[in-house]
């Protein structure tokens, strides 16, 4: 794992309201850690504090769940963070999955981070609601 | 190949009843098998059993040669495929067995909740699992972003489950062929928008098997297939830290590879056996493999282009919506589909002069995805 974000510390941040990510000097930035940047193989990467507000880049809502999960009808989104317009279809912006409160966003619309989403043996997941 | 449906016989057994038929059209003897590659996704998990590759050797009559597993999520047997072709092509071996078994309904005493728990550990553990993603979830998530940038409709997406229905009912080792109407797939209950039940594959139990050998023995073989290209590439997990998500990269990376492999284009394969998990699934791997122009792959299929009797079928086997889809018997099935198709030993399910076949085979989120060519050998 890179020193610059684990896991723990991601974790850790979600469950603080905030969203930490990598940034390389390829151009991409990535919502999740990882030992080398996937996009070109660069180990120098940078901690970013990424921003908590975004458009919907794609949803669904999960009507079957895993065991886990006790509730059903819940929205997954992809969220693409920062100031963007959410139209490009490669996007250039960090993006991260979690869920959204209600049942009704849709593909372009604002939303900002919320809180936490924490069903799965203790692991966060970030939870938005609409802007 | 087994029938794919509900089978109540351990793992060996059904492995058995694909590898022993498959080892006999191949003419060979268990002297002439120098290896055993061979694919399984989830038996560690559901049926708390590992180490399979040389206990289906035994359970076959193969003790003593080199058995391996392979694993991959849905392209688990392909992947064994890849290696096994690639082993013969460099010498390593003249004859090599290739297969893959799964257990995946509720004969395994597991039920869909915590089945669809199993099936999402292929999604990212710390970065996607904990938002309660499912697999149907995340190919939803990759569908409704195509939708949105090419207009692609839900009526579309139901035309290809009604396509491979009816591809389905001519193949009688398909767990699910019946006549369906766009009406009852989308009148089916939603499981995770835009894919409604109908939408989705089967939980299925099943088994397949091929025999790969170098040329010599094919020589003084009737009937054998030749594997003409192979591509395999892998694409970033997580969806979100995906590029173009809804592009299914490592499956244009993979048919390239392959094309490129066989000296073929995309426009000289005359049908294609691919990873319809779900029918969006199937919209982006036949714009991935080059049967259809991007975002264009759901026109195609709702103008009956992508059917038996179309410009080129895809899925004339059914696909996994009809065929089924026991995990890690999925790949091998579409080389043994892709085989009998050019053999012209398939029936009523025919392809009209196939020569040039591809199978896409994806795992995960378009993670990983196996694109093999087979042509007819002269």
């Amino acid at each position: 794992m890179s020193d610059a974000l684990d896991y723990a510390t991601w974790a850790e941040a979600v469950r603080e309201g905030r969203l930490l990510g990598l940034s390389c000097g390829c151009g991409h930035t990535n919502g999740s850690p990882t030992g080398a940047c996937p996009h070109c193989g660069s180990r120098d990467l940078e901690r970013v504090e990424l921003p908590t507000e975004g458009v919907v880049h794609t949803e669904t809502t999960i009507q079957v769940s895993p065991s886990t999960f006790e509730e059903r009808g819940y929205q997954v989104v992809v969220v693409e963070l920062g100031d963007t317009s959410g139209d490009s279809k490669r996007s250039s912006g960090a993006k991260v999955m979690g869920r959204v409160d209600g049942d009704d966003v849709g593909i372009g619309d604002g939303v900002r981070l919320s809180g936490l989403v924490s069903e799965d043996d203790g692991h966060p997941a970030p939870r938005f609601e609409a802007v | 190949m087994t029938k794919f449906g509900t089978h109540d016989m351990t793992l060996a057994e059904l492995f058995a009843e694909a590898a022993l038929p498959a080892m006999d059209d191949a003419g060979v003897d268990r002297e002439d098998v120098d290896a055993f590659y061979f694919g399984n996704t989830l038996g560690g998990t559901t049926e708390n059993d590992t180490h399979l590759a040389p206990k289906l050797a035994s359970h076959v009559g193969l003790a003593g040669v080199p058995a391996q597993r392979f694993e991959d999520a849905c392209a688990t047997s392909t992947n064994a495929f890849k290696h096994a072709v690639e082993a013969v092509e460099h010498g390593v071996h003249d004859v090599v067995l290739v297969g893959g078994v799964e257990r995946c309904t509720p004969q395994t005493g597991i039920d869909t909740p915590e089945m669809t728990r199993i099936f999402v550990s292929a999604a990212d553990r710390h970065y996607e699992q904990p938002t309660g993603i499912t697999f149907p979830g995340v190919f939803a998530m990759l569908t409704k972003r195509h939708m949105h940038e090419y207009g692609t409709t839900e009526e579309q997406l139901a035309e290809i489950a009604v396509k491979n229905h009816a591809h389905g009912d001519r193949n009688p080792r398909a767990h699910f062929g019946k006549q369906a109407t766009v009406e009852e797939v989308l009148d089916s209950p939603l499981i995770a928008d835009p894919f409604r039940l109908m939408d989705c594959c089967p939980f299925s139990d099943g088994a397949s098997a091929v025999v790969v050998v170098n040329p010599e023995y094919a020589d003084s073989f009737d009937d054998t297939v030749g594997v003409t290209g192979l591509g395999h590439a892998t694409d970033i997990v997580p969806v979100a830290d995906k590029v173009e998500p809804t592009a299914t990269q490592s499956a244009r990376d993979a048919a390239a590879q392959a094309y490129e492999q066989a000296g073929i284009d995309a426009a000289d394969a005359d049908f294609a056996e691919v990873h319809d998990c779900f029918t969006g699934a199937e919209v982006l791997a036949s714009e991935a493999i080059g049967f259809a122009p991007d975002g264009e792959g759901g026109t195609y299929a709702a103008e009956g282009r992508t059917s038996l009797g179309g410009d080129r079928p895809i899925n004339p086997s059914g696909g996994l919506k009809a065929k089924g889809h026991p995990i890690g018997a999925t790949g091998t099935a579409q080389i043994v589909e892709l085989t009998e198709q050019i053999r012209g030993t398939v029936g009523e399910r025919q392809v009209a002069d196939a020569e040039v076949g591809v199978a896409h085979n994806l795992g995960g989120d378009a993670a990983t995805t196996v694109v093999s060519v087979l042509e007819g050998r002269a």
